[in-house]
């Protein structure tokens, strides 16, 4: 340092110390420091700090102070340059109060940790966005400062873009500074440097152009650029910019967008959806641009479901119920597999396709593949799969029956002795109890039953074979290797290959050869097409003993071999030792595991357990396979089809909680339940049980008054009731096991529906007003019809040639001809009465495609006052639900219908039943037959509602009264059910169900004897059964899916009345 | 100025069936009509349509001209079958016959039945539920012991030879109550129910009938199986055997197979979309 130089820096020093009061302790750091700056600084830049220090001093000691201190360690950062700028800029940020100074002192302090990661311009930046928001708040600015100084650090030298969000943001929305700090932090440290730039910027943009939430877009597109892969990225943040010059708010929005639309489909196509919008764009205003990203427009979601391969389950269901109803003749329900999962009666998976016996679950949408018919063959595939239990009869499993190509030792008698003493739901209960391990035993049946549908569909079904195989391929791709397996597993592995089609370089343990031959050539044998489910069984039995006496031990790869696929039937020779031998290993093992339970009935696995064993573990799903539950789908489907098919066992019992829970219990299906829920405390099993509980309840309504004793028979006291008051009828009922009339046993109660809004005929008729127009054309076209030509007539339009021709030759032939020469385009007088009776039993307040909702909704309760307390608050429920129930259907559609008839001008009267008990049939009338339409109708049909029980007979003969009164060619009786027929007394346990259905029976044919056409309609899918007996003669329609109830209606009236 | 061809009848040994007609019994009908016939029972075959009533009593014509039981009844060589397909405006001259301008006045013409009622024939009324109640009037005399027909215009009763018997079919439209069968007429008659065959004579008749590979007749009937259980849910009708035989047919011609049954069997069994998709999958199923 020159002397001159040194003189000036001694002179500073000392006016500083002279400045002020305190400016003393300034000189001190002053000097302190001075030795450390000056090594870097040459003597011109030396003096000009030396000046600044001064001027600051003038402005404020602390500052200085930092100032000074700040300096030897940022002089390290700090070019000489822009020490002027350093300083300005720092020390700008002192505005004469504490606060400014010490926000200021701050920034000095803080400026080399700063500048470690930053560079100067930034840094100027940065000190640009402090001022700005010390203009707000000091305190903010001095929390950010300290804020940023860690995520500085966090960022590591990549920081520019941040600094530039954070000085727009300081700008346009400073509220949020904290906030954006910490998104940063939570959000985008995790995000690659390139990418989180690209984000920044985005946010940037956005907010400087549209005054978008950067928080938002940071969050949102930092999960999108989370889910994506790496070309994506660049695409999406080119759409992203393309867009964000075009609308902002449009930008904002197809982030939300993204998301939705990555689910049906990929990258590429939202680009090119993209595009479309671009494009669209350069002619349009921002709204419509608005409505495309937002995918409100018709056309925007029209590119997407061209694009998309996905198949959505909602959209291809009806197909898949038609299909398996031709493939099996049975009414197969089709659902998304998470309705299953969530009943929580025992299944868990939410993407797989199951089948509980009478309904096929599957995957809400498919999207493995690029072309949609792809995904849907293979949604195809693993419908039919499902179907094929169905067909083949998984469920339909008999313990008694004997299989086509095994000994039967289910039936052997040791065997049987023990298993006497218990008593079983299903059969399927009873075979697994056979096993000690319950889990292997189902896993390996799971996978013999799965080879025998597979191999019945190969046979039955040419036609899907390819796709099929293809499926099955590639879920042999996926498999676990078997080397890397524990012997056991391993050879499971091995079956589960053999089943998906694998017949080279399979492998073996070496020790273990001689027993995948043997496993091998059982599943081999339940390949054929004649095999049965308790082929399947009996396969699982040896499979079972096989297996089990492998130890799961790990071993080297070398000591597994390729297994020599050649067919030898060395086994079948000792066949009869082995069979001796398995069932000596069943019987001691079943003997064992009772002592077991005895002992420790907690783990019966204890025993069996080695300790050099590895746990066994099930093998991995087979996606196309789904899950496979076959005892608990036994269970349900034996509800479903109880009368028909499982004669042997005594389905009147119903089943209580305990043996519930003794199945369940004993259950694999639910051991596999505890692992997946890890958790296995008691609670959640007795969850499944209520559950399951409910479920079959619902199934078998008979169960569900199982406890009901004391209403059994009401209505068998008393006698005859006679009708007193005006508006009261009495009729006669059936009873068909005395087979004669119970007179005057009824009684019905008349009444006018009362008025309510006429809004719902409007609305119904609005919404549906495409359909009203069909409807209407239809019915139009049948008024031709009634205008035919008549013939043969004394007088008319014009000569018939046919009969003058006939009388010309009459006279010939010296006959008398006949007069009737003439021939008139004539109304051919239609003549008919209808009468609409509809249901408005309570079941129809069941809401539709809600099963949450409708399980919850239908627990009546079985004590006649309880009854009508729940009844009362159901009503009291009020009118308006966000869900719709059967009865809305049916008002939509006698809406529709009432006002296509006015155009036909048939005869017509529109009614409504309910009741409770014998003596209180309520029956409403809400058209006459001789009434006028009038406003006055659609009010009241707004007033239909769910009320009580449904006695079908009375309300039905008092229809017949009704109709006989009026004089017309034709008459028919339209009734329209939800359900069979019930009420107190009139269907609650067997018999009396019986009693019901038959006095709605002869209801009915009374009314053929009347000359009046019954025709019944219900929507109760399981209608088949009763309305087979009910309506025997007599036309009826089971409709499977209510909503077509509406559509339908007016088609069957057409039919039924031309 | 006459066209004498329009006047001619066509000879009755048109309407003899010379070679025996295929068809697979599917359990009794045949011993039933044989005794019916022998006793002079008037048959009516109920069923939808294509289960093989028509070929059934075509075949029935052939068997009995060559048996014994015919042989007992009368004495002329053939039994013919006049078939008469009806229709909602045949009335009851169509049936028995009418006067015809001639250039010298008039000619009587026979009608189908009265001819067979005269020749002791077998007289067919396809879908007879669709003619004019007048019809009636006259079916009913030749139904019952009387086995008389009226010829108003003539003025005569013929008496019907002894190889005579009405046979009439038709399809219980179980939706459309307006028309039905009156039970006086239903009750003359003795009635033979015809329902589609199982897979197995479906397949063995679809095979005769188109000529296809037996493996093709087999998977045909399986899906003609699978969609009759779509009958009632959306379906109308189940396939019949006529839909399957074209199947057959196209496919013996060298039309791919589910291209066959898409065109003979899909299309034309219902309009509805959501059924063909539906269809068409169990075809894609079984056909590949």
């Amino acid at each position: 340092m020159s002397l001159e130089t040194l003189e000036i820096w001694a002179s500073e020093g000392l006016d500083i110390c002279k400045l002020s009061p305190r400016s003393w302790e300034v000189s001190i750091d002053y000097f302190n420091s001075s030795t450390d700056v000056q090594r870097h600084l040459p003597s011109a830049q030396f003096i000009s700090w030396t000046k600044i220090g001064k001027r600051l001093t003038k402005l404020s000691i602390d500052v200085a102070k930092s100032y000074f201190l700040s300096s030897p360690k940022s002089m390290l950062r700090i070019r000489p340059r822009h020490l002027d700028d350093w300083a300005n800029l720092s020390s700008k940020l002192y505005k004469g109060t504490w606060k400014s100074a010490k926000l200021s002192s701050k920034f000095f302090e803080a400026t080399p940790l700063l500048m470690e990661y930053i560079s100067f311009e930034e840094w100027a930046k940065y000190a640009e966005f402090l001022n700005n928001l010390s203009k707000r708040s000091y305190d903010l600015a001095i929390d950010s400062l300290e804020l940023s100084i860690s995520l500085f650090e966090k960022l590591d030298n990549d920081s520019g873009e941040v600094i530039n969000l954070l000085l727009d943001s300081s700008e346009k929305s400073w509220k949020d500074i904290k906030m954006i700090f910490e998104t940063i932090n939570a959000y985008m440290i995790e995000v690659e440097a390139f990418n989180r730039n690209q984000i920044l910027n985005l946010s940037r943009k956005l907010l400087v152009t549209g005054n978008i939430n950067p928080i938002d877009t940071m969050k949102k597109t930092s999960s999108i650029v989370s889910k994506i892969n790496n070309e994506d990225k660049d695409l999406f943040f080119n759409m992203a910019k393309s867009l964000s010059t075009i609308d902002p708010k449009s930008c904002n929005d197809f982030f939300d967008v993204v998301p939705i639309l990555l689910e049906k489909i990929n990258f590429q196509q939202i680009s090119s959806w993209h595009s479309h919008g671009i494009k669209n764009s350069e002619n349009q205003n921002i709204e419509l641009i608005n409505d495309f990203f937002t995918l409100k427009s018709k056309e925007s979601r029209e590119i997407i479901d061209s694009l998309s391969s996905s198949i959505e389950l909602s959209k291809v269901k009806d197909i898949i119920r038609n299909y398996s109803l031709a493939l099996t003749g049975r009414q197969i329900e089709v659902k998304e597999s998470s309705q299953l999962a969530e009943k929580n009666i025992g299944w868990f998976g939410d993407e797989l396709a199951t089948t509980e016996g009478s309904t096929i679950f599957m995957p809400s949408i498919v999207n493995r593949y690029l072309s949609k018919e792809e995904n849907f063959g293979f949604l195809k595939v693993i419908s039919t799969h499902q179907i094929g239990h169905i067909e083949f009869g998984s469920f339909d499993f008999d313990f008694k029956k004997s299989s086509n190509f095994f000994e039967n030792l289910r039936i052997n008698e040791t065997i049987n002795k023990k298993m006497l003493s218990n008593d079983y739901l299903t059969d399927l209960s009873k075979f697994f109890d056979i096993f000690n391990d319950k889990k292997l035993s189902l896993d390996i049946f799971t996978i013999f039953e799965s080879t025998r549908v597979d191999s019945h569909i190969f046979s039955e079904y040419l036609g899907i074979i390819n796709i099929y195989t293809d499926i099955r391929d590639s879920a042999l791709a996926n498999r676990p290797q078997i080397k890397d397996l524990p012997v056991r597993e391993s050879l499971v592995e091995f079956l589960i290959r053999i089943s998906l089609g694998q017949n080279s370089n399979l492998y073996v343990p070496t020790e273990y050869s001689n027993e995948a031959k043997k496993l091998r050539h059982l599943i081999k044998t339940i390949a054929s097409n004649k095999a049965t489910v308790e082929d399947s069984a009996e396969a699982t039995i040896r499979a079972y003993h096989i297996l089990n006496e492998i130890k799961n031990e790990q071993i080297d790869e070398d000591e597994f071999e390729e297994f020599n696929a050649d067919e030898t039937n060395d086994q079948l020779e000792d066949e009869n030792y082995k069979e001796e031998q398995i069932i000596q290993s069943l019987f001691s093992e079943f003997n064992q595991s009772n002592d077991n339970l005895d002992e420790s009935s907690d783990n019966p696995e204890n025993f069996e357990s080695n300790e050099l064993d590895n746990e066994y573990s099930s093998p991995q799903d087979i996606d196309y396979r789904g899950e496979f539950k076959p005892e608990l789908s036994q269970l349900l489907s034996q509800m479903e089809y109880s009368e028909n098919e499982f004669d042997d066992l005594d389905t009147n019992e119903p089943i209580t909680q305990e043996q519930l829970e003794e199945m369940l219990k004993n259950s694999p299906e639910i051991e596999e339940f505890d692992q997946n829920m890890e958790e296995s405390d008691n609670s959640k099993l007795s969850d499944v049980i209520e559950n399951l509980m409910k479920e079959l309840s619902n199934r078998d309504i008979e169960n569900n008054q199982n406890d009901s004793g004391t209403l059994q028979h009401v209505d068998e006291d008393g006698g005859p009731l006679s009708a007193t008051e005006d508006g009261t009828f009495t009729y006669d009922e059936w009873d068909f096991r005395a087979n004669e009339y119970k007179n005057n046993w009824c009684m019905i109660n008349e009444k006018v529906m009362p008025d309510g809004d006429s809004e719902f005929y409007k609305k119904t008729l609005n919404d549906n007003s495409h359909l009203l127009f069909q409807i209407k054309k239809q019915f139009e076209l049948f008024i031709p019809e009634m205008y035919r030509k008549q013939k043969r007539l004394i007088d008319g339009e014009e000569h018939d040639l046919d009969a003058v021709l006939e009388a010309v030759i009459d006279l010939k032939t010296g006959i008398t001809p006949d007069e009737k020469l003439y021939w008139r385009r004539n109304k051919h007088e239609r003549s008919v009465a209808v009468a609409f009776l509809l249901d408005l039993s309570a079941s129809t307040a069941e809401a539709i495609d809600d099963t949450k909702k409708s399980s919850d909704e239908w627990g009546a309760p079985d004590d006649p006052v309880e009854y009508m307390a729940w009844l009362r608050s159901r009503r009291t429920d009020g009118i308006r639900r966000s869900y719709k129930r059967i009865v809305d259907v049916e008002k939509e559609g006698i809406s529709l219908l009432v006002n296509s008839l006015e155009t036909l001008g048939d005869t017509y009267g529109i009614y409504g039943f309910s009741g409770y008990g014998r003596e209180n049939v309520e029956f409403y009338t809400i058209k006459d037959l001789d009434e006028k339409f009038s406003e006055i109708i659609p009010k009241r049909i707004d007033r239909i509602s769910p009320l009580h029980a449904t006695r079908m007979g009375p309300a039905i003969r008092h229809t017949i009264t009704k109709l006989s009164e009026v004089d017309t060619k034709s008459k028919f009786l339209f009734l329209i059910s939800d359900g069979r027929p019930q009420d107190r007394g009139y269907s609650r346990e067997g018999v009396e169900k019986e009693y019901a259905v038959h006095d709605t029976r002869q209801s009915l044919i009374e009314a053929k004897n009347k000359g009046i056409t019954p025709f019944c309609l219900t929507v109760d899918k399981s209608g088949h059964d009763y309305m087979k007996t009910m309506m025997e003669d007599f036309s009826y329609e089971v409709l499977t899916d209510i909503n077509m109830l509406p559509k339908r209606l007016p088609q069957l009236y057409k039919n039924l009345t031309t | 100025m006459t066209n004498e061809q329009n006047f001619v009848q066509q000879d009755i040994e048109n309407f003899h069936i010379t070679e025996e007609p295929f068809y697979v019994s599917t359990s009794d009908e045949v011993e039933i009509f044989e005794s019916a016939y022998k006793q002079r029972v008037p048959v009516l075959l109920k069923g939808p349509t294509g289960t093989g009533k028509t070929r059934f009593v075509e075949y029935m014509a052939w068997k009995l001209s060559n048996s014994s039981i015919k042989k007992n009844i009368s004495n002329t060589e053939k039994l013919p079958l006049i078939t008469v397909a009806c229709h909602e405006d045949l009335n009851a001259s169509d049936l028995v016959g009418r006067y015809l301008l001639d250039a010298n006045g008039t000619r009587w013409i026979d009608g189908p039945l009265t001819r067979a009622v005269k020749v002791g024939g077998i007289c067919y009324l396809d879908e007879v539920v669709e003619a004019r109640k007048d019809t009636t009037v006259i079916i009913h005399p030749l139904t019952d012991h009387r086995r008389s027909l009226t010829i108003d215009k003539l003025g005569t009763v013929i008496d019907a030879a002894p190889g005579f018997l009405l046979v009439v079919s038709y399809n219980p439209g179980y939706q459309n109550a307006l028309k039905d069968l009156k039970h006086s007429t239903r009750q003359r008659f003795v009635a033979l129910e015809f329902d589609f065959p199982d897979e197995e004579r479906e397949a063995k008749i679809i095979m005769h009938e188109s000529g296809c590979e037996s493996e093709v007749a087999e998977r045909l009937a399986k899906l003609g199986s699978k969609i009759r259980n779509l009958r009632e849910h959306g379906l109308e009708e189940g396939a019949s055997t006529r839909m399957l035989i074209y199947a057959g047919k196209l496919i013996q011609d060298g039309v791919p197979e589910r291209r066959a049954c898409q065109v003979s069997v899909t299309w034309g069994i219902t309009d509805d979309f959501q059924i063909q998709r539906s269809i068409d999958e169990v075809v894609t199923s079984i056909f590949a």
